[in-house]
Parts: structure tokens; sequence; C-alpha cells
């Protein structure tokens, strides 16, 4: 009886659960299937008749696919960057005796205390004035988003890894050497694999960031390497705000998220190095 | 032909001194055991053998060749870690191949080689499995195959059984050395189980806080101590120590009188072990009273004390002597040993 009744409650719990994240999705969709009359009206939450026109006059800006390839390639290499970087410099943290090994993690910690907003005038500085080869700067460029996302996402990636490195034991570093490894033969065959996990994580979070970020890509950028978040706030303009479209766009722009989160999630398998070494 | 040789090895961490210049030959093909307490510098000795650690002074030669500055994977040596090291994501096949996948060899030709391994721990049913799907033993057996799959020159084993339980340990031990007289590869073997050395080891060598003791095959150790440690350390119970003063030949203490001591006189400590003695009917060598009596169902082990010192000696099972009763022994003179109490080492006739 108890546990009956104790399912039953689980399956109401995540049922509501599950309405209140998908029901604002469910609406933006609503809204982008429908006429910019309709909208007034009475709300309902069943769709009378479908109106493709807000997905096609949103295809049909160029805009919208040049965003939409800028924001995929920045994300993409974003995450591609920081697991890269996170894993080699975390396992150095946890492998090898470095002069302030603690103050390094605490100094690229520091990176993500303030707001993004209050490094945002020097960052502009950096990207027009400073970093400037001749007319070469890096305002309006993918890769100067690229690095700056490096920048905020990096000490969460450390973070994590080194978490995750410091768990597999060390012994199966050496007995890798031991069997004629190299450094890098064992970062590539024991320390990569076992540290999928952390790296399909890392992955996601980064990727996802990158995708989100609208203030910096709204400051950092101008026509060439804008973000689709970027397009999406044009909607809302002074002379009203284009419900439909903007809808339409959005709904769009999560497609992609939700197809990379498909293809990493599967990697997310815990307690794989079990068995390694007996406890 | 010396396969492994230190030439004054030390190795020093910021507080402790770990390895105290050792030196030390293993011949080609020879079982060599390292045995010590715990902390004595066994491990380091090994992975400074195998190029995980670097010692402070000294050189390390293989084959001949220098490779003290060598990164491991030059040395052709093979290990076996006290709590296997498997790689988790590889099956069992994949872990004993990894070695030769790392050398470059193809997949169809790790197959043999991998099959032959296998087989030799008997293994072949279980390539399929992961390391967390096998037991204690078996992934113990995946650590030997994989140790042994691509003829290394050198084994090294750091206290390859002491996560085993004791039954399975006495039979892995017959393993290993069968397997190592079969092929015939020099072999370091780490330990602090004084059994494993002795029924294993070609030559044992004891060491204690970063120095070596002493080296010689089993029987050497047991029956000819350089030095209280040794043989204090060696034997199960280990070696009686009576400590009293030798004057004009003839060693005394309470309850202790024997003629032809050798040396000087000063202060000496008597050595004996416990099968040595013998029940005396009357007066004996050694007397004093039954402390206590530990049947062990082959023997009867009797602890006696003997003024301030306590000795255990061994009699035939039946025996049965009441604790308090005063008892007295003789011990051959060719089994007594003696040692300076203040130095420890061994004083010959
Ligand atoms: N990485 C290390 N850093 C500092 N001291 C160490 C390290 N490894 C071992 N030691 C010290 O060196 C000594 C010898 O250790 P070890 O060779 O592991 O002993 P054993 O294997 O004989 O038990 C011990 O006192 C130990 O504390
Ligand atoms: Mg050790």
């Amino acid at each position: 009886m108890d546990s009956t009744r104790g399912r039953w409650s689980g399956f109401i719990i995540w049922t509501g659960l599950t309405i209140v994240t998908l029901l604002p999705i469910y609406w933006m969709v609503l809204v982008s299937l429908r006429r910019r009359v309709d909208l007034f009206g009475n709300p309902s939450l069943i769709p009378d008749r479908i109106f493709w026109g807000n997905y096609a006059e949103v295809l049909a800006d160029d805009r919208f696919q040049r965003f939409m390839i800028n924001s995929l390639i920045v994300a993409t290499s974003n995450a591609v960057l920081v697991c890269t970087l996170g894993l080699l410099g975390a396992y150095a943290m946890s492998r090898f005796k470095l002069t302030g090994k603690n103050n390094i993690f605490f100094w690229t910690l520091t990176n993500r205390m303030a707001p993004p907003a209050a490094f945002l005038i020097a960052y502009f500085l950096l990207f027009t004035v400073v970093f400037r080869v001749g007319d070469v700067t890096m305002l309006d460029t993918r890769i100067g988003l690229i690095l700056v996302y490096c920048v905020f996402n990096l000490p969460f990636a450390l973070w994590l890894l080194q978490g995750i490195i410091d768990g597999i034991p060390k012994e199966l570093d050496e007995a890798a050497m031991v069997d004629g490894a190299s450094l890098w033969q064992v970062l590539w065959t024991v320390i990569l694999p076992l540290a999928k996990p952390g790296l399909a994580v890392t992955a996601i979070l980064t990727w996802v960031f990158a995708w989100n970020e609208y203030l910096l890509a709204a400051t950092l950028t101008r026509t060439e390497a804008r973000t689709i978040t970027t397009f999406l706030a044009e909607f809302v303009t002074v002379t009203g705000t284009n419900w439909g479209a903007m809808a339409a766009a959005a709904t769009m722009t999560l497609l992609p998220a939700v197809i990379f989160l498909a293809l990493v999630q599967r990697h997310i398998v815990a307690g794989l190095t079990f068995g390694a070494v007996k406890e | 032909m010396v396969s492994v040789a230190l030439r004054s090895v030390s190795k020093v961490w910021d507080e402790t001194v770990a390895l105290k210049a050792l030196d030390l030959d293993v011949h080609e093909g020879e079982f060599l055991v390292l045995l010590g307490p715990s902390g004595c510098g066994k491990s380091t000795t090994m992975r400074i053998i195998a190029g995980l650690e670097s010692a402070t002074s000294g050189q390390v030669l293989l084959d001949g060749q220098d490779v003290t500055n060598q990164p491991p994977r030059d040395r052709n040596v093979a290990m076996v870690f006290q709590n296997y090291a498997l790689y988790p994501h590889m099956t069992v096949e994949e872990n004993i191949g990894y070695p030769l996948r790392i050398a470059g060899v193809r997949k169809p030709d790790r197959a043999a080689h991998i099959r032959k391994a296998a087989e030799r721990v008997d293994l072949l049913d279980l390539l399929r499995r992961r390391p967390k799907q096998l037991s204690g033993g078996q992934r113990q057996r995946v650590a030997l195959a994989r140790a042994l799959v691509r003829d290394p020159s050198v084994f090294l084993l750091d206290e390859p059984l002491s996560n085993l339980d004791a039954k399975l340990r006495v039979a892995m031990r017959a393993e290993i050395k069968h397997l190592q007289r079969q092929l015939g590869v020099t072999t370091i073997y780490v330990t602090h189980d004084q059994i494993e050395a002795m029924t294993l080891a070609d030559r044992v060598v004891v060491m204690n806080k970063g120095e070596m003791q002493q080296i010689g095959t089993p029987d050497d150790i047991y029956d000819d101590a350089e030095n209280l440690f040794v043989a204090g350390f060696i034997g199960s119970p280990p070696m009686n120590f009576i400590e009293g003063a030798v004057e004009a030949g003839t060693f005394a203490s309470d309850g202790v009188r024997v003629q032809g001591a050798p040396g000087h006189d000063g202060s000496v400590t008597l050595g004996f072990r416990a099968e040595d003695a013998r029940l005396a009917d009357g007066t004996g060598m050694i007397a004093g009273h039954v402390f206590d009596v530990e049947p062990t169902g082959d023997a009867t082990l009797i602890v006696v004390q003997i003024g301030s010192n306590r000795a255990t000696f061994r009699a035939d099972k039946r025996t049965r002597p009441t604790i308090g009763d005063p008892i007295a022994f003789d011990v051959p003179p060719g089994e007594v040993r003696y040692f300076d109490t203040a130095t420890g080492q061994r004083i010959r006739a």
C-alpha cells in the first residue's frame, strides 16, 4: 500500500515539475504559431490555427542564418577549447608539483567572482584599442568572443576536471608509464577516457554558457560576429515588439542546444573508475 | 651476468631519508626479494629501478646500461602494483594488450601474445570482462599477464599479494614462483612478509630504515644473521634474545650461563631459535619459569621468563608444562649466536 502511494505521489510531483518546466517553452511555441492579431485575443493553451508565417519571416532574414552559424561556431569552439585546456591544466594541477598550485586555482576562480558586466568596459578597450595591430582588432570577431568565453568557463572546467582527475588513481598513470606510455599517451589512453563524464559535463555547461550569453556578445560584436541571442533582442524595438517572430526565432534557437545535450548526455556515466585499484 | 645494478643509490625527501647509499647487484634470472618493515624504503628502491622516482644520487644500471636519467618507458621493465592498477575502462584483453598497443604492435598481431599471456595465468575465459567484474585474485592475474606479455628484462612486483586473503595468497605465491622459474625473468619482489620472502627468493635483501642489513639466500638469512635486526625480523617466532655480559669467555645473565663465548668481554646479547632448544631434565644451560604455554597444533610453544628476559621454546606437541613451574633448556653450542649489544653486530668466533 505504502509503496503504491509513494509511487503515486512521486508521479504527481514529477508531473508537476515537468509541467512547470515545459509550460513556458510550450507557450513560446504557441506564440510562434499565431498571427499577431490572435496574440492579444483570448489566451488559450490549444492552438486553433497553425500559422507558419513567423518562421518564414525569420528564416527569410539572412542575418538569422549568419548569426546562427556564428553561435554554433563560437559555442562549439569554446567548448572544445575549454575542455582541452581544462583537461591539460587540471592534469598538471592534479599530478605535478607546481609552485603556488592553490593560488593558481584561487586566481582563476576570481575571474568568475565579479559580474561580467564589471569587466565590460575593460574588455571593450582591450578589444578596440589595446589588442590592435594596424587596423586589425578583436572587436566583432568570433575568435575574440571565443577567447572571452574561455576566461569565464575555464575556472569552472579546471575545478571540475581537477576533482575528476584527483579521483583517478595515480598508479594508473604510473602503470601506463611502465607499460611504455609517454605523457601524451597516458593522457590520451588513460586519463581522457576516464575523465569523459567530467568532460561531458564541462562541454555541456560551457557550450550552453556561450550559446546563451548576451551581454558580452552584444558589446563586443557589431555585424560580422553577432550571435543568435543578440538577434533575439532585436525584435524588441521602439515601435513595438514582434512577438510572433521573436518566439519563432527563440524556438529555433533552442533546437541546437537540445540536440547538443542529447548527444553529449550519454557520456555522463558515473562510477567508471571503480575496480581500478582495490579500495 | 648482472641484470640490475644499483650504485650507491640514495633518495631523500624534504625531511626523510628513504634510502642511504644502496648498492645492489641482481643477477640475470634471479628471484630477489626485498624484505623489511613498512617504511624501510622497499617501494622507493623498486620505483627508482622502474624510473617512477628519480634517485637523489647514485646510478641505476639495467643490463649494464646506465638508465639513471631514462624515463620508465625506455627501461623495458614490467611492474605489478600492490593494488593492481588495472585500467578500469578496458577489458581484460585490452589491459593485457596495453603494453603492446603502446609499443605500436598491430591489433591482429597482439591477439596471439595476449592469449599466450592469459593462458599462463589461467585467464582465457575472462578476456571480455572488465576489471570491476573480477575477483581480487583474478585482478592480480590480469596484472601479472599485463606484465609478462612483452618479455620485459626485469619483472618488478611491489607487495603483489598483500591485498589477497590468506588462502589465496599461499596459492598465488606458488603460482608466481612457478611462473618465474618457467620464464627465467629477473624478478625483484617487495614484501614485508618474511614467510613470502623465504619461500620465494633465491636471495633475500633485508632492509631497515633505508639501509641494507643483509643479503643472502633464505638459509643464510635465517641461520647466519649478521645483526640483531635481521635475527629478530626473520623467523616465526623470531630469534630469542637474552641480554647479558661476557667475562673471560663465559656469557652470563640471570639464569643463563654459557661457556665458550667468542670475542672480548662486554655487553653481549645471546640469541637462539625456539626450535633449537631441548628440554633439559634437571638443570640446563638456560633456566627460568614457565610464563605461558601456546599449543600451535603441531608443537607447543613455551614462553619462559628468564630473569628479566623472556624467550620462546618449541617443544613436542604433547609437552604441556604448568604455568609458574621451573623449567630448563639446553641449546647446542653451534646454534647459539652472539651479538654486540651496543652495535647490534654479530660477534663471530
Ligand atoms: N612521495 C613521498 N614523499 C615523501 N616521503 C615519502 C614519499 N614516498 C615515500 N616516502 C617516505 O620514504 C620512506 C620509505 O617509503 P617506502 O619506500 O614507500 O617504504 P616501504 O615500501 O618499504 O614501506 C618512508 O618513510 C616514507 O614515508
Ligand atoms: Mg611499499
